[in-house]
C-alpha cells in the first residue's frame, strides 16, 4: 500500500486526511506534528506518528523516510506559509519522496473570481487580501522547487472548505447562538465549497497520476449552491430562522488601515502576542477597533444610548459571498478522475452531526433540544465560544 | 520549638512540575515549611529550569538514589506508567510520597501503592489537587449538605484543543496512561467520587480507534435516580463548565474558576456569581473574610496538607485509596466501552473504526 505522509496531521483537513486515509484503506498513513501536544487527533489510530517542525529539514527528513507521497497541510500565518516550503521540499527529496500534494486555495483567484476563471487564469500577486497572496508566492515556490529538484509537485486549489471541525462550519454556529450571525446580501452569492470528505478524495486521486506532475487542480463540490444554502441547515439545527438573520448590503470599500490590522493579525509576532489573551477579550479589543472605525470615534459612553449599528461583513466574507461564478473541478475529473463522492445534502447532515457530537444545541425536528440533560446549552456554548484560545 | 523543613525530591521535572509544583514548593520553602533537596529525571536537560528555582538541590537521573534519611517527601511528577515503580520504591527507602494523578495506568499497580504504603507506615497521597480549591469545597458542601435541595442530575463538560507542553508522547500512547480519560477524566471522576459517592451504573463511550481516545462521553447513574454526563475532549471546545440541578437550585461551576461559582435559588429569576470568600464578623453581623484564594494557593495547600500528614499534624486530605477509587472508575468506564457516534464517517469508515476500536 502507498505510504503517505500527512503534514499538519492535527489541523482540520489534515486531521481528517489521516482519518479518511487510513479509515477506508488507501493509503498506511504517517502523520506529522510539529510537537507531541498535537497529536490528540492522530493518536485516536494506532499509526506510526511522528513529531517534527515543518521548518526543520533534517527531523522532516526522517520523518519522511520510507513514504512515496507527501501531503502539505500545514496552515497558518505568513511565517508558516512560506516558510515551510523549502524545508519540506528538501526533505521530501532528501528521503526519496516521490510526489509532495500541496493545499492551496482557489483564493489565489479571489474570493470573487471573474466569470470564466480556471486554472488557466493569469494569476497575481496583487491581491484584495494577503492571503491570497501568500497563496500565490507559495504555488510559486513550490513549482520553482520542483524545476530544480525530483519531488513531483502537485498542487490543490479547494475553495471553501466545510464540515466536521472547518471553521466556516463552527464559526458560522458560534455566530448564530451569539447573535451576530450574519449574511452578506442574503447570502445570495454562489459558495464555491468543498466538503472536506471530497476535498481528501482528490488529495487521493492526486498521489498517483504522472500528468497531474506540476498542475494545479480547482476542487468544489459537485452542485451549485448558495452561502444561504451552506447555512441554512446549520441554523434550522440550531433553531434559529435564517431568513431572520442579519443581511448586510455588500459596498465596495478601499482597502484602509482596519484590513491592514486584520493582515497584521496574520503575522506570528500579532498571534503570538493576540494569544495572551484570552479570546473574549481579544473579541473584546476588536469590536472596540470596530465601533472606533465605523463611528470615526470612541465607542459611546456605557451609560449612553446605544448606537443602532449594523453588523459589518469582513472583508474577506463581503467578497466571498458576492461571487457570481462557480469555480469548475473540470480538469481534477480530467486527469485525476476527481468525483465528489459525498452530496452537498449529505455534507450538510454530516456537518450537522459533527456539532451535535461537539455538544452544540442540535434540535429535532419537533424543536427539542435533543441532547439528553444539557440544560445551559446556548449559554454554555456561547461562553465556549468566547473562551475559544 | 518549630518543626525542621521537610526534605523534598521532585521526581519527573516535566510540565507539570515546572508549572504548577515548582512555584507552590518555592513558597513553601520560603516559609520555611520544606526545603527542595534533590531533582530527578533522567532527561537531565530538563531539570534546568527547577535547578534555576531550586539551586541548593542535587541533580539525579535515577529515581533509586531518592531514599531517607536524606529525602522526607518526594514528590512523584513522572509519566503515569513510572508512577507505580518510583512510588513503590520510594516508600520502601522510607520516604513520604505524593504521587501525581493518575496514580497508575492499572488498578493493579494502584493496589500494590496502596500496599506498600500500608506495609511500610509512609504517607501516600495522590494528587488531585482540585480538592483543595474553594469553589470545589464549596460545592462538595452545597451538594452533600441538600441546602439546594435533592440533586437530579449533572452535566459535566470540559476540554478543547490539547496545549499542554507535553515532553512525553505517554499522553498519546495506549498503556501508559494515555487519553482524555486517564488524563482529565480522572479528576473529573475523583470529584464526582468525593460529592456524590458510588455510581450505580455506568455507560462509557470514546473514539479511540486503535489508539487513545481524544473524546469521551460518560453517563452516570445514582441509587436515588440521580443522572449525570460528563463530556471530555482534547479534541473540539468545550464548555469547560459543571452544572448540578436540584429540586431548589442550581449550581455551575466553571473548572477555570478555583473561587466561584454561579448558583440559582428555585425559581427565583435572579443567579449569582459568588467569589468565595472565608466568614467574618462586623461586629455582632457576619461579613466577608478573606478570599479562599485561587489556583497557586490550592497548589500550595496540598503539599502543605501531604507535610502536615507526613509529620503527623494532620490527616490526608487525598489518601492512596481516594487514587485507587479513582483508577477504579476508570477501569468500570472502560469495561463498558462503546464507540462513540461519528455522523461523519461514511460506511466503510464506521465498518472500520468499529473493528479498530474493538467494538461490535
Amino acid at each position: 500500500m502507498i505510504r503517505v505522509a500527512v503534514i499538519g496531521a492535527n489541523g482540520f483537513i489534515g486531521s481528517r486526511a489521516v482519518e479518511m486515509l487510513h479509515l477506508e484503506g488507501l493509503a498506511d498513513v504517517r502523520p506529522v506534528v510539529r510537537s507531541v501536544s498535537r497529536l490528540a487527533r492522530a493518536a485516536r489510530f494506532d499509526l506510526d506518528w511522528r513529531v517534527a517542525d515543518a521548518r526543520d529539514r533534517a527531523a522532516l527528513a526522517a520523518a519522511l523516510t520510507g513514504c512515496d507521497v507527501v501531503v502539505h497541510a500545514v496552515a497558518g500565518d505568513r511565517d508558516t506559509i512560506l516558510g515551510t516550503l523549502s524545508p519540506l521540499y528538501e526533505a521530501a527529496q532528501a528521503a526519496g519522496v516521490r510526489r509532495l500534494v500541496y493545499l492551496s486555495s482557489a483564493a489565489v483567484h479571489g474570493q470573487d473570481p471573474d466569470p470564466g476563471t480556471d486554472e488557466r487564469s493569469a494569476l497575481s500577486a496583487r491581491q484584495p487580501l494577503p492571503y491570497n497572496a501568500l497563496k500565490v508566492r507559495a504555488e510559486r515556490a513550490l513549482l520553482d522547487l520542483r524545476e530544480r529538484g525530483d519531488v513531483e509537485v502537485v498542487i490543490v486549489r479547494p475553495g471553501v472548505v466545510y464540515g466536521p471541525r472547518s471553521r466556516w462550519t463552527a464559526a458560522f454556529a458560534d455566530d448564530l447562538l451569539a447573535g451576530v450571525a450574519y449574511l452578506v446580501d442574503g447570502g445570495a452569492g454562489i459558495c464555491n465549497g468543498v466538503y472536506v470528505d471530497n476535498l481528501v478524495r482528490a488529495i487521493h486521486l492526486a498521489f498517483a497520476p504522472p500528468a497531474a506532475d506540476k498542475e494545479a487542480f480547482l476542487v468544489g463540490d459537485a452542485e451549485q449552491y448558495t452561502w444561504a444554502d451552506l447555512y441554512r441547515p446549520i441554523a434550522a439545527a440550531l433553531g434559529v430562522d435564517l431568513d431572520a438573520v442579519a443581511s448586510v448590503a455588500y459596498e465596495e470599500q478601499r482597502v484602509d488601515w482596519w484590513d491592514h490590522f486584520q493582515a497584521a493579525r496574520q503575522t506570528s509576532a500579532a498571534r503570538s502576542v493576540l494569544s495572551l489573551f484570552p479570546m473574549r477579550l481579544r473579541a473584546a479589543a476588536y469590536a472596540a477597533v470596530d465601533a472606533w472605525r465605523a463611528n470615526g470615534r470612541a465607542a459611546p459612553d456605557r451609560w449612553g444610548a446605544p448606537a443602532a449599528r449594523a453588523p459589518r461583513a469582513t472583508r474577506e466574507m463581503a467578497l466571498l459571498q458576492r461571487c457570481r461564478y462557480k469555480l469548475p473541478s473540470a480538469k481534477a475529473a480530467r486527469v485525476l478522475g476527481y468525483r465528489p463522492s459525498v452530496a452537498f445534502d449529505e455534507a450538510c447532515r454530516r456537518s450537522v452531526g459533527w456539532l451535535e457530537f461537539v455538544g452544540y444545541p442540535i434540535r429535532t425536528s419537533s424543536g427539542d433540544d435533543r441532547r439528553r440533560d444539557c440544560a445551559p446549552a446556548g449559554a454554555a456554548l456561547r461562553e465556549a465560544a468566547g473562551e475559544r484560545s | 520549638m518549630p518543626d525542621a523543613p521537610l526534605r523534598i525530591a521532585v521526581i519527573g521535572c516535566g510540565a507539570v512540575a515546572r508549572r504548577y509544583y515548582a512555584p507552590a514548593l518555592r513558597a513553601l520553602e520560603c516559609e520555611g515549611v520544606l526545603h527542595v533537596r534533590a531533582l530527578c529525571d533522567p532527561d537531565v536537560r530538563g531539570t534546568a529550569e527547577l535547578c534555576a528555582i531550586f539551586p541548593a538541590a542535587t541533580v539525579a537521573q535515577d529515581a533509586a538514589a531518592i531514599a531517607a534519611p536524606a529525602i522526607d517527601l518526594a514528590i512523584v511528577a513522572s509519566p503515569p506508567r513510572c508512577h507505580a515503580e518510583q512510588t513503590i520504591a520510594a516508600l520502601r527507602a522510607g520516604v513520604a510520597v505524593l504521587c501525581e494523578k493518575p496514580m497508575a495506568t492499572t488498578v493493579a499497580d494502584g493496589e500494590a501503592m496502596v500496599s506498600a504504603a500500608r506495609d511500610t507506615g509512609r504517607v501516600l497521597a495522590v494528587g488531585f489537587y482540585r480538592r483543595f480549591l474553594p469553589a470545589a469545597q464549596a460545592i462538595g458542601e452545597l451538594l452533600r449538605s441538600g441546602r439546594l435541595g435533592a440533586l437530579r442530575r449533572f452535566h459535566c463538560a470540559e476540554g478543547g484543543d490539547f496545549r499542554w507542553p507535553a515532553r512525553s508522547p505517554d499522553f498519546f500512547r495506549r498503556g501508559a496512561g494515555g487519553g482524555v480519560l486517564a488524563d482529565v477524566g480522572v479528576h473529573t471522576l475523583d470529584l464526582l467520587g468525593w460529592w456524590l459517592g458510588e455510581p450505580e451504573h455506568v455507560d462509557y463511550e470514546d473514539d479511540a480507534m486503535g489508539g487513545v481516545e481524544a473524546n469521551c462521553r460518560i453517563h452516570l447513574t445514582y441509587p436515588d435516580g440521580v443522572i449525570g454526563e460528563v463530556r471530555l475532549s482534547r479534541d473540539t471546545v468545550q464548555p469547560n463548565r459543571y452544572v448540578f440541578e436540584c429540586a431548589d437550585g442550581w449550581l455551575r461551576w466553571h473548572v477555570h474558576d478555583a473561587d466561584r461559582v454561579e448558583l440559582g435559588l428555585g425559581d427565583v429569576d435572579a443567579g449569582f456569581r459568588a467569589q468565595i470568600h472565608r466568614v467574618a464578623r462586623d461586629g455582632s453581623h457576619p461579613a466577608l473574610g478573606a478570599p479562599r484564594g485561587g489556583f497557586e494557593e490550592s497548589f500550595v495547600a496540598q503539599i502543605r496538607n501531604v507535610v502536615d500528614a507526613a509529620g503527623g499534624r494532620a490527616p490526608l486530605v487525598v489518601s492512596a485509596a481516594d487514587g485507587l477509587a479513582s483508577l477504579r472508575a476508570i477501569d468500570a468506564c472502560r469495561s463498558r466501552r462503546a464507540l462513540m457516534s461519528m455522523p461523519w464517517l461514511g460506511g466503510t469508515e464506521l465498518a472500520r473504526a468499529r473493528q479498530l476500536g474493538g467494538v461490535a
